[in-house]
């Protein structure tokens, strides 16, 4: 492609953090009225070449052209001048300003040196309109559900009518509605000839939307070619550089072991009256769009919520219980889906992240035993293959890495319930396979995995029976044999799904 | 910025040393005090120093504290009126029939450790910031001190606080002595033990504290009992050695305490830190203090130049590095 016609371009870039390359000679033209998607796997440099690309990092090596001309120099305030408009995957919004505020943010209209917040009120709405938002513009933007919150993001750049506009993984917090808006809009943007940089980890949404493909592996650029004629598979091996295979394990549903989880009429938070249960050796999912109770009940059940019950018993012991000490005590496990917030402490070591569940087990006269507790970070390390020094902070991992770290600080108490709320949510297709297999060999020992998951197929693939969640409600339950994605998703949206005999 | 690769183990070993904040200051200490016995005769001789010493083992146990609390995400701003209410409170707990003082002080310390432990209570189930609820705590505490001293001073007459504050076992002070030993079970806690681990967790991220299983309430209750408690011994040092007890006698440390913690390059933040640092940190403070006396100075210029001082030392050293 000729990079003449770019409306920005980089050619040959490198950067590198604490003498490890991240990026190496990597180019890249985005062209008016062309959705480019940029692919690979977490830790690959996608984002890294984001940041070079909006100005927030400077490349060691390379240059990015606007029009031809070069940008030395360039920073986040030029980037945004010259019409680059980033949507990143953390969303950056100010909770307590109002949707409006925030659209407008760094840009508000003036009169007489005062916000002229009519005129800001008139802009906005249009820029609302367009992502799909209905919610009044004064509605502080922290009482908004995470979907809402990401498409707020979205009104934020194209208030500013971007030339550029680069979309890191916008689907992920999205219910299917909100990402059909999305998709519409990337469309339309691209008739209006705005150039797209688009990143998902959903192939399928790649697909359908993208005309041109960048993709990345371990910083080196391995394809940059035009969609038409490529498949899924062919991207998928050119992102890990090898035949994926079948992406979900082939397991064998496990002889049905006693009640692990029994709760009735069980509320916590937006969680109202559910009644579930979950055996041994089973993986029950918890489906439905985001924001529909699944987290607070889960919560709930591992005592981070308060919680009543009509009866419960979780691992032979009555429930809800009063707090998560008593609930990892009796065998419970959890791993947030917010990995950065809550399931990780992300300034300190990986070594001190996987003892954390395991301090004063590890005790010898009442200190710390320090060899027990690197035997331990050790083995843990290998056996979930994170590689390189565990006294590195947490956050210099890749997403994939961390989530290993979260899922892997619980091994050592061997629990015999553990609770996952998205946990392949951001992670490449390696450790998702990975987390996949640990899974179901941990319902092969004999114990229970409850899994929510805004990913549909990974509850069809993986799970023993599916609760399906609506407005705070248990709506359906799904066994196995009939779950298919239709009957999660029909149930989810509040379609009559015939009822299928369990 | 890409590290040179380590070119021998010597040389590795002294950029460690380097980086290390505690290491930086106590060199800064070591240079202030060889710098100020040139220039003032008295300054450095044994007397001087040890006198520096049992100045700073005083802060350096308010400190303790302080940097407890502080790791944990908190702040505590009470510690001054601690020391105040345990200098003007010992006198009426140190009852006849006990020559000895010992009840004397083991009542103080438990009033000091309850007035932490409320503290905690605050921060913890009624979720008051630790910054209004340790200022309100320190308010409440100084109006309770005007009604019972009425203002005048209160003298001494405990045995075991006068030995605290003029005996000197083997030549040492006890003072020090006890410092040394608040420096070895508080060093042990922080690095050592589950629950110093516990402190680092939730000063860090208290959300994932919790949900990895740690009892953050149980753990905030410990840090600000554990602050009331040493703030209650620093008192008994500063009335050992003062001999009397007045309202206010302990509020130059409430600064000093904080400024220690941070001079020693713990977070202000919480989650990362060090008593390590704390130690040299306080004996900086004490230096700087006996420097701006030597220099014949009026008492407002002095209190200009320590916190000017103060502040300066802050941008050179222990600040945790900007990300």
């Amino acid at each position: 492609m000729a990079g003449s016609t770019a409306f920005l371009a980089a050619k040959g870039l490198s950067k590198g953090f604490f003498g490890n390359p991240v990026l190496k000679d990597v180019s890249i033209s985005l062209v008016p009225g062309r959705v480019h998607a940029l692919l690979g796997e977490n830790g690959a440099g996608k984002s890294t070449l984001i940041n070079l690309l909006s100005g927030s990092l400077a490349p060691d090596g390379g240059e990015i052209l606007m029009d031809g001309q070069p940008l030395s120099r360039l920073n986040p305030a030029g980037a945004r001048n010259a019409g680059i408009a980033v949507v990143q995957q953390e969303l950056s919004l100010a909770p307590d300003l109002s949707i409006a505020e925030n659209i407008g943010l760094g840009a508000y209209p003036r009169r007489l040196g005062f916000v002229d917040y009519p005129e800001l009120a008139r802009r906005t709405a249009e820029v609302r309109d367009l992502v799909g938002l209905d919610e009044p513009l004064a509605t502080p933007v922290g009482t908004l559900a995470l979907g809402r919150r990401q498409m707020v993001e979205i009104a934020k750049a194209l208030f500013r009518k971007p030339r550029v506009l680069i979309l890191d993984e916008p689907t992920s917090s999205l219910s299917a509605h909100e990402a059909g808006i999305l998709s519409a809009l990337v469309l339309r943007l691209k008739q209006e000839g705005v150039a797209v940089l688009y990143i998902s980890h959903r192939l399928n949404e790649v697909m359908a939307l993208c005309d041109y493909v960048t993709v990345l592996k371990d910083g080196v650029c391995t394809a940059d070619q035009p969609l038409a004629g490529v498949d899924a598979e062919g991207l998928v091996r050119l992102m890990v550089g090898r035949d994926a295979g079948d992406l979900f394990p082939k397991w064998e549903p496990n002889a049905a072991g006693d009640l692990l989880v029994d709760v009735q009429g069980f509320s916590s938070g937006m969680a109202r009256d559910v009644s579930f249960t979950a055996r041994r050796g089973e993986v029950v999912g918890i489906g439905g769009l985001v924001g529909q109770g699944q987290e607070d009940f889960v919560l709930g059940l591992y005592g981070a919520l308060a919680a009543q019950a009509a009866s419960a018993t979780i691992c032979g012991q009555k429930a809800p219980f009063s707090s998560v000490g008593a609930a990892t005590r009796a065998g419970l496990a959890y791993v947030p889906a917010d990995r950065k917030h809550e399931g990780l402490i992300l300034p300190h070591s990986i070594a001190s992240n996987l003892i954390l569940p395991s301090l004063g087990r590890l005790n010898r006269a009442g200190m710390r035993d320090r060899s027990a507790e690197r035997n331990l970070v050790s083995d843990l390390a290998r056996r979930l293959t994170i590689k390189g020094d565990t006294a590195r902070p947490v956050q210099a991992l890749s997403g994939g890495n961390q989530q290993k770290v979260a899922l892997a600080k619980w091994l050592p108490l061997a629990p015999s319930v553990l609770l996952l709320n998205d946990p392949t949510r951001g992670v490449d297709i390696d450790t998702k396979r990975e987390i996949y297999l640990m899974l179901r060999s941990f319902a092969a020992e004999g114990k229970t995995v409850v899994l929510i998951s805004s990913d549909t197929p990974e509850l069809v693939h993986l799970c023993d029976r599916v609760t399906v969640f609506r407005e705070g409600r248990a709506v359906a339950t799904i066994a196995r044999g009939h779950i298919t994605e239709e009957a999660i998703v029909g149930a989810a949206m509040g379609v009559e799904v015939r009822e299928q005999a369990a | 910025m890409p590290a040179p690769a380590s070119s021998s183990a010597s040389g590795s070993v002294m950029r460690n040393l380097l980086r290390n904040g505690p290491f930086l200051t106590l060199l800064l200490v070591a240079i202030v005090w060889i710098g100020a016995s040139f220039f003032s005769r008295g300054f450095g001789t044994y007397g001087h120093l040890r006198y520096i010493l049992e100045l700073a083992s005083i802060i350096g146990i308010v400190a303790a504290g302080q940097t407890l609390v502080v790791i944990g995400g908190g702040i505590d701003l009470s510690v001054g009126a601690v020391i105040t209410v345990t200098a003007i409170t010992l006198p009426m707990l140190s009852p006849a029939w006990d020559p000895t003082g010992i009840f004397g002080i083991v009542a103080v310390l438990a009033l000091a450790s309850l007035i932490g432990l409320i503290n905690g209570i605050g921060a913890a189930f009624l979720k008051v910031p630790p910054i209004i609820m340790t200022l309100a705590m320190a308010t409440l505490l100084q109006g309770f001190l005007v009604i019972v001293a009425g203002g005048s001073a209160v003298s001494v007459e405990n045995a075991a606080v006068i030995w605290l504050g003029s005996a000197r076992p083997g030549g040492i002070p006890a003072d020090i002595l006890l410092w040394v030993a608040v420096m070895v079970g508080v060093l042990l806690l922080l690095h050592r033990t589950a629950t110093g681990a516990r402190f680092f967790a939730i000063g860090a991220n208290s959300i994932a504290a919790r949900l990895s299983g740690v009892n953050v309430e149980r753990t905030t209750l410990l840090l600000f009992t554990l602050s009331g408690f040493f703030a209650g011994l620093a008192g008994l040092l500063v009335l050992g050695m003062n001999r009397q007890g007045y309202v206010g006698i302990g509020d130059p440390y409430l600064l000093t305490s904080i400024a220690a913690v941070v001079l020693g390059g713990t977070s202000i933040l919480g989650g990362a830190g060090t008593y390590a640092g704390t130690i040299p940190g306080s004996v900086l403070l004490v230096t700087i203090t006996a420097l701006i006396t030597v220099v014949n100075a009026s008492p407002g210029w002095r209190n200009i130049m320590f916190g000017g001082l103060i502040l300066i030392l802050l941008l050179l050293s222990g600040r945790e590095k900007q990300r």
